[in-house]
């Protein structure tokens, strides 16, 4: 009788592996099933994100969109594997990473993804070129190839001109340019942007979507972008709406 | 990742700055008081360290150094014509009142041994020769007793317990830091000082099994000495003395020398040379306080120096928080995070500990020579210092790595 049930959790488990297995190779790039985010303070808990379902394909531009509060940070955290949802599953490039461990999310957001935040978030005391070589060193490049690197990637967002500039130096736009090198940095195909804009004036912000949009569509990307900005729709290949942590199509 | 670490760590020179004057304070606080111990201690045994005998002979109830009972000149002989034996000398050690020209009043040790002998000799005479000390009534003494002394003022003279003494000598670095004065001269002239103004009897005890054991007493009278007899006579068997140094003749099993001299000389034990310097500094670093007091001090400056790096470390994280938050996000482990922390720490391990013992080796040499006290830093304590310094520093960025271990990735989304 033991032995039956140890064979029939086998079977589970191998199906449950095949049916993973199967289901994610007729994945997009990025995938979330049943998602939902719980928030407890004391007794009171609050639902971030309710029954999430979304699949984007290789090399789309997603826009996540919705009012203040509706849960667009949170979620856009959960599919890039910084936060863990109450439940639910997360596949990213086929990999089911709501399974993985902390050590093996820091190497595949390492390795598979790229970051562009609202504040920019340059390492101040570094130049240009630095904040850009930190990365591509983190992911084993050697201080000469690295640099190498940096300086291609600055000369593809226009900025070449200012790799020895600390971003107290340089203005918004060309902090979000320098962000986006190093969002590319060692050519990770997804990318996640949560209000790239958002700090930018009208010029400076239509140069960096303009950026994103070439990036993302000559490197064959897939980008998840978090924003308030309707000038981005535009560019975008699919807009989801978020309110009170709903999708709504 | 390195460039992080000290970039960082330089962004903001003058925080920088501060941060780096409180490790140099931690830091130079253990070098003075470790190197304060450290020269001490050695202070109290350099004379012994500096002889050239392999045993030194004392009385049973010897409880350091400075501080022993009699033996006889006789003892000397007796070692002198043991087998193994390839030379004995008498050492005394006394005290004394030194009286400047003035009329102001020292306290002085006497150290007197023989002049042309071997196994005691005076190391850095800066000035002089040890051989005038066979002229009757002169000394030589440390260079930085000049002042307390008054020798500088008044031509070299004075007098040791109404006898008068003429400095014929200098030396340099000889002081005990732990006790008066010392004034170095022969064996004659000790004795003529310490026996001013006092008259002897010699006291004979027959020994069990019949030998007789002869001793002189002095006993201080109330006239004061006449000037005339203040010249040095020569000694007798009789006269106490504080050591016999003794050199073993090549090949000679040192423990073994030890064992016939004790059973030779009665009432004494004799010592290997380290063994007396241990048996001294021993004395001065655990009978006493000062060992305690001085590491009492050095642990102080230890944890003043973590409260100092854990504070700047911690406050630096804190401020540096959303980057790390960011390293993170972007996929650096934590061993990455620690890196860059541990890194600065060193950092400031590295740039506190170098202007701390530059400071402490230039403090040391002005101790030296205005004070005649020695902060002794040795490579192997400086190497020591150095460990401390870096294991202080890097205890402290435990703090910071406990606070940035729980940063959550999830700020780096917070405009």
């Amino acid at each position: 009788m033991a032995a039956s049930q140890i064979n029939l959790t086998k079977l589970t488990t191998q199906f449950q592996r095949s049916s993973h297995s199967s289901l994610s190779s007729q994945l997009g790039a990025i995938a979330a099933q049943g998602l939902e985010m719980v928030y407890q303070s004391g007794t009171q808990s609050f639902h971030a994100l309710r029954d999430i379902n979304l699949e984007i394909a290789s090399g789309n531009i997603q826009l996540l969109m919705g009012p203040s509060g509706s849960g667009k940070t949170t979620l856009l955290s959960i599919l890039a594997g910084i936060l863990t949802p109450t439940s639910g599953t997360v596949f990213l490039l086929g990999e089911e990473i709501t399974r993985m461990s902390r050590q093996q999310l820091s190497q595949f957001r390492l390795r598979n993804i790229g970051f562009i935040f609202q504040g920019f978030n340059l390492f101040p005391a570094l130049t240009a070129a630095e904040n850009i070589e930190v990365i591509l060193k983190l992911k084993g490049r050697r201080a000469g190839s690295a640099h190498k690197e940096a300086m291609l990637l600055l000369e593809q967002v226009g900025l070449e001109n200012k790799a020895k500039s600390l971003p107290q130096d340089l203005s918004g736009g060309q902090k979000q340019r320098v962000a986006i090198a190093r969002a590319l940095a060692g050519n990770p195909q997804l990318i996640m942007a949560d209000e790239p804009t958002a700090a930018l004036d009208s010029q400076s912000g239509h140069a960096v979507i303009a950026l994103l949009r070439n990036l993302a569509k000559e490197g064959g990307r897939t980008v998840l972008m978090v924003t308030h900005d309707s000038r981005i729709i535009d560019v975008a290949d699919r807009v989801a709406y978020l309110e009170d942590g709903v999708l709504q199509r | 990742m390195a460039s992080i670490a000290r970039k960082n760590l330089f962004e903001d020179i003058p925080r920088f700055l501060v941060a780096q004057a409180g490790i140099v304070f931690a830091v130079s606080l253990v070098t003075i008081q470790t190197g304060i111990l450290e020269g001490f201690t050695r202070s109290t045994v350099q004379l012994i360290e500096n002889s050239n005998a392999d045993i030194w002979v004392a009385a049973e109830e010897m409880v350091h150094f400075e501080l022993t009972q009699p033996l006889t000149l006789g003892q000397v002989v007796q070692a002198q014509q043991l087998a193994g034996v390839n030379r004995a000398e008498a050492l005394m050690i006394q005290s004394g009142r030194w009286r400047s020209t003035s009329g102001e009043i020292a306290p002085v040790r006497l150290i007197g041994y023989d002049p042309d002998g071997q196994l005691f000799r005076l190391w850095n005479v800066t000035q002089g020769s040890q051989s005038d000390l066979n002229d009757p009534n002169t000394v030589v003494v440390d260079e930085t007793n000049l002042r307390s002394l008054q020798l500088e003022e008044e031509n070299g003279r004075g007098s040791i317990n109404s006898i008068p003494a003429r400095a014929v000598g200098l030396t340099r670095g000889t002081q005990s830091i732990a006790t008066s004065a010392f004034i170095f001269t022969s064996l004659e002239n000790t004795m003529s000082y310490v026996s001013a103004g006092l008259t002897s009897n010699v006291r004979c005890d027959v020994q069990s099994g019949g030998a007789l054991e002869c001793s002189t007493i002095y006993e201080r009278t109330d006239s004061p000495s006449d000037p005339a007899s203040s010249q040095p006579r020569p000694l007798t068997s009789t006269d106490p003395i504080s050591y016999v140094l003794v050199q073993a003749e090549a090949g000679q099993n040192i423990e073994m020398l030890k064992q016939q001299l004790e059973a030779e000389l009665l009432g004494t034990q004799a010592y290997t040379q380290a063994e007396m310097a241990a048996h001294t500094r021993s004395y001065w670093e655990r009978r006493t306080g000062i060992g305690f007091v001085l590491r009492l001090g050095a642990a102080v400056g230890v944890v003043v120096g973590m409260v100092v790096v854990g504070q700047i470390l911690y406050s630096s994280v804190s401020d540096h928080l959303k980057e790390f938050g960011t390293l993170k996000a972007m996929g650096a482990s934590d061993r990455v995070i620690y890196s860059i922390i541990i890194e600065q720490a060193l950092w400031m391990a590295v740039l506190g500990y170098i202007p701390s013992m530059a400071f402490c080796i230039g403090l040391g040499v002005w101790t030296f020579a205005t004070q005649g006290i020695t902060i002794l830093i040795t490579p192997i304590s400086a190497l020591g210092i150095l460990g401390i310094t870096i294991v202080m520093c890097g205890g402290s960025a435990l703090f910071a790595i406990q606070k940035v271990t729980h940063v959550d990735p999830a700020i780096v989304f917070k405009a």
